[in-house]
């Protein structure tokens, strides 16, 4: 029975986060549509930002992002591509593409360690455009290069397989202009652009993926960003403010010594360190998520890439729990402390053995006593149900506030991939996250392969 | 066991009860929201030709009518979402009439009744579209809205609807110390609400910069950004020596943005002031008032710690003629650290542009230019001096 406890009390924990991302979807939707972007995105009022795009080998979707990246309703910005060692073309499609020379003496202003820029790169006639071209040495360093160049007060990272909706950037701007001082991160909703009509590196026309993989994700980010973000940041608990796309202050950023390199899991890695910073120095601050601005992303759409990237996933979430034990139950971080890290630890990291090791001894259970085979059946239906309400909720969330998928067989679709998730799916998740926990013991620390496709094989495949 | 069990079941049933009634809403809440978006697509096409008709008399004397016939609530809310398109697109007489329209079709009275609902939904939509019609007579009533919310988004989107509509300028004034309260150093998102008024800049901005609370003189300056008010110049004058460090920082960008004839004992407080933005601003305006005799203040600000002094010292030497670009070379070779890196720097940049000039007295200047530069580090053709580090630093960092 402690299985069956063990599932109600993860639900039920799940719940009241879903509780308060139904408490705060109400005010989410009224500021998306009753804040005026079109003033603010001509201001100069606005603060300026430096975009860091981290490069590796994508020469197949690098030009097109880029080109997204440089048309945003954004009064100041700059747009910083680190090619990262790209053993293909990413840094000859680039140069090509706008004409980039190499600049022979760069400003750089930061003076973060990383591993060796070869050059940057530079055309007058695209003057907010930046390549850095480096030695080899990871997304966190790459993000570090980036840092050192970059010129305006907040950094923002963005994935290079990933589309910023035109809004996007000035969306989470006016959050930020809403509390400047306390404000040291804030993270945007990420979507899958799998299925989706891409022109001119804009999403022009929503839809859901067609292929299995992609789909099961699709409403697992729903689940995880709606669902979950939401509540999270109510109490300034968030853990993780995804890769893909995050605004920051710089200045802090670099007071906690940049991203960590070497490990996956650098989002969550900032996050702690933030935290920590904030905390230790008793700074009044808030991380915060912006559902509204949205990024749109390629997903894994192969059985290969998707477990590689969940292992590497469940490694640096090892990584960092382990790296951050002290703050766990250490009442001096708040609610880090007390709630986010224990969460972390008991109900994400070790998630997988307690539901294994429920579920062996239920089976055991019922085999010594074949007439208790209703407990298992109970068993099953607390684990899919609890789920599957949750993933309903995060429907409606949707729904109330977004409305990003119009048509009914959309919803429909997404009903019925939420419950299938549950047979096969969603125990291979628990797998995934054992062989990441099994590779951070051997100490593999590879990325592991993320083959791309450009965005118009995409559009014609997904 | 059994009692487990028993709770395990009654779980089991609470969610399957949940998850029906979830679902039943998201069918009904997609089903609702797919009806209102295609009855809004079929009263934009009905109303088409009034659209039309309003659009092609806004310019001239016409009075405007209002649409024939009794109109649903779903038609009325297509036509008020369009006007207020317009009066977002339209300045002047267009805008009047338009605003005018709306009073005479009783979208006003309609959203100020709303601002009682008892649906903080519909409270918050009453506000936004009371703001797009420039509702006067709203304006107390936001106000006391806004002084009965918690600070949040909703307190941004009431101030916005109150910069829209107020006519005067101590609701402006009220609205601002209200927003500030919160101690959220919201300045540029006060600044940018502040610029939507409708009310005359140059007058506000003077009451506003004469102001006793310093948070609200800050508002103004930040929102003077980029805008010449000649009106106000005296104001910045006075607040260029403020005891508050951000306002005297921001009035002195301002101050020195109007082209003011500065005197040596001025510039020199500016470029020593104990805040970097302060010298910074002044080191970038020396350059572009063509202060030759503050070459020495500027070549000894390369070796400032900060940054932004340095570098914004550097380009206006280069801005001085020979003489303040001979002081960069003399400092890009006897320099040291960073005063000669950002020395280096500029003197690239500029050897760079090299035939990239087309007007005769720029071609001289640079002619000039080339001659100290070629004095100093000899005659390299196509060969620059490539001796800064490739990894130079913030060495404020």
């Amino acid at each position: 029975m402690v299985a069956i406890y063990y599932v109600m009390i993860v639900s039920a924990l799940y719940f009241v986060i879903l509780m308060f991302s139904f408490r705060n979807i109400k005010d989410i939707f009224r500021r998306a549509t009753y804040s005026k972007y079109n003033t603010l995105s001509g201001s100069e009022l606005v603060p300026s930002v430096s975009l860091l795009v981290p490069a590796y080998n994508e020469e197949l979707t690098i030009a097109e992002n880029v080109r997204c990246l440089m048309t945003l309703n954004y009064p100041t910005y700059e747009v910083i591509v680190i090619n990262d060692g790209s053993s293909d073309e990413t840094l000859k499609v680039l140069i090509e593409e706008y004409g980039l020379t190499l600049l022979p003496n760069p400003e750089i202003r930061g003076n973060i360690s990383t591993n060796k820029v070869r050059g940057i790169y530079y055309n007058p006639q695209y003057p907010q455009l930046y390549l850095i071209d480096k030695e080899n040495g990871g997304k966190a360093d790459s993000l570090n290069a980036g840092i050192n160049l970059s010129r305006y007060p907040l950094i923002s990272s963005i994935d290079a397989d990933s589309l910023l909706e035109k809004d996007a950037l000035i969306r989470m701007a006016r959050m930020y202009m809403e509390n400047p001082e306390e404000t040291v991160a804030i993270g945007g909703d990420v979507r899958i652009a799998n299925g989706c009509v891409i022109e001119n590196g804009e999403v022009k026309d929503v839809s859901l993926p067609r292929r299995m993989w992609p789909m099961f994700q699709s409403i697992e980010y729903l689940k995880a960003f709606l669902g979950g973000r939401i509540g999270w940041s109510h109490f300034n608990g968030l853990i993780i403010v995804s890769g893909a796309f995050g605004l920051f202050r710089k200045d802090y950023v670099i007071a906690v010594g940049g991203y960590r390199g070497g490990y996956p899991g650098e989002d969550m890695n900032i996050i702690i360190k933030l935290h920590r910073y904030m905390l230790e120095n008793k700074i009044k601050y808030r991380v915060s998520f912006c559902p509204e601005a949205v990024c749109w992303t390629q997903a894994p759409d192969s059985y290969n890439i998707l477990s590689n990237q969940r292992k590497r996933w469940g490694r640096g979430n090892l990584k960092n729990m382990i790296e951050n034990r002290d703050m766990v139950f250490n009442p001096k971080y708040k609610v880090m402390g007390l709630l986010t890290m224990p969460y972390n630890v008991i109900f994400e990291a070790l998630n997988p053995y307690f539901r294994i090791t429920g579920l062996l001894a239920l089976l055991g259970y019922v085999l010594l006593d074949m007439t208790n085979w209703h407990v298992l059946v109970v068993f099953g239906l607390v684990n899919f149900l609890s789920g599957y309400l949750l993933s309903v909720g995060a429907l409606i969330l949707e729904e109330i506030a977004f409305r990003r998928y119009t048509k009914l067989s959309d919803l429909v679709k997404m009903l019925l991939f939420s419950a299938l998730k549950f047979v096969g799916y969603h125990q291979l998740g628990v797998l995934w996250r054992v062989q990441g926990h099994i590779q951070y013991l051997q100490n593999n620390n590879s990325w592991g392969t993320m083959t791309r496709q450009s965005w118009k094989d995409k559009n014609e495949a997904a | 066991m059994f009692s487990n069990l028993e709770m395990a079941y009654v779980f089991v049933y609470v969610c399957l009860g949940l998850i029906a009634a979830g679902i039943i809403l998201l069918f009904q809440m997609k089903i609702k929201h797919n009806a209102i978006q295609r009855e809004t697509e079929r009263f934009t096409e009905k109303h088409h030709d009034y659209f039309v008709y309003v659009q092609s008399h806004l310019h001239d004397d016409t009075t405007l009518e209002l649409p024939p016939g009794k109109l649903t609530s779903a038609e009325r809310r297509v036509i008020q979402a369009k006007f207020m398109e317009w009066i977002e697109q339209f300045k002047g007489d267009a805008r009047e009439k338009l605003l005018r329209l709306c009073r005479d079709a009783g979208f006003v009275e309609q959203e100020i009744r709303a601002l009682s609902s008892m649906r903080k939904d519909r409270r918050i939509e009453a506000v936004y579209r009371l703001g797009g019609m420039r509702a006067e007579e709203a304006v107390p009533q936001l106000q006391q809205l806004m002084n009965q919310t918690r600070y949040g988004p909703m307190t941004i989107i009431i101030a916005r609807a109150i910069a829209k509509s107020a006519v005067s300028s101590q609701q402006i004034r009220e609205m601002l110390s209200k927003l500030l309260s919160y101690d959220k150093a919201i300045h540029h998102m006060a600044a940018d609400i502040l610029l939507e008024t409708r009310l005359d800049s140059a007058s506000l901005m003077r009451k506003l910069l004469d102001d006793p609370d310093p948070g609200l003189v800050k508002v103004s300056l930040v929102a003077m950004w980029g805008q010449a008010i000649p009106a106000v110049v005296p104001a910045l004058d006075r607040l260029v020596g403020s005891e508050e460090k951000d306002v005297r920082a921001e009035a002195v960008k301002l101050y020195l943005g109007s082209n003011p004839a500065l005197k040596d004992d001025t510039i020199a407080a500016l470029m020593n002031d104990h805040e970097w933005e302060v010298r910074a601003a002044a080191a970038k305006a020396l350059g572009r008032l063509h202060a030759a005799g503050s070459i020495p203040l500027l070549a000894s600000a390369l070796k400032d710690e900060n940054w932004h002094v340095r570098n914004n010292s550097a380009e206006s030497l280069a801005m001085l003629g020979e003489q303040g670009f001979e002081t960069l070379c003399q400092a890009a070779l006897t320099g040291e650290g960073p005063a000669r890196e950002t020395a280096l720097y500029r003197i690239e940049r500029i050897m760079s542009n090299e035939g990239e000039y087309e007007q005769v007295e720029q071609m001289v200047a640079f002619n000039k230019r080339k001659l100290v530069y070629d004095r100093y580090f000899g005659v390299q053709t196509n060969k620059r001096i490539g001796t800064v580090a490739g990894v130079g630093g913030d060495y404020t960092a």
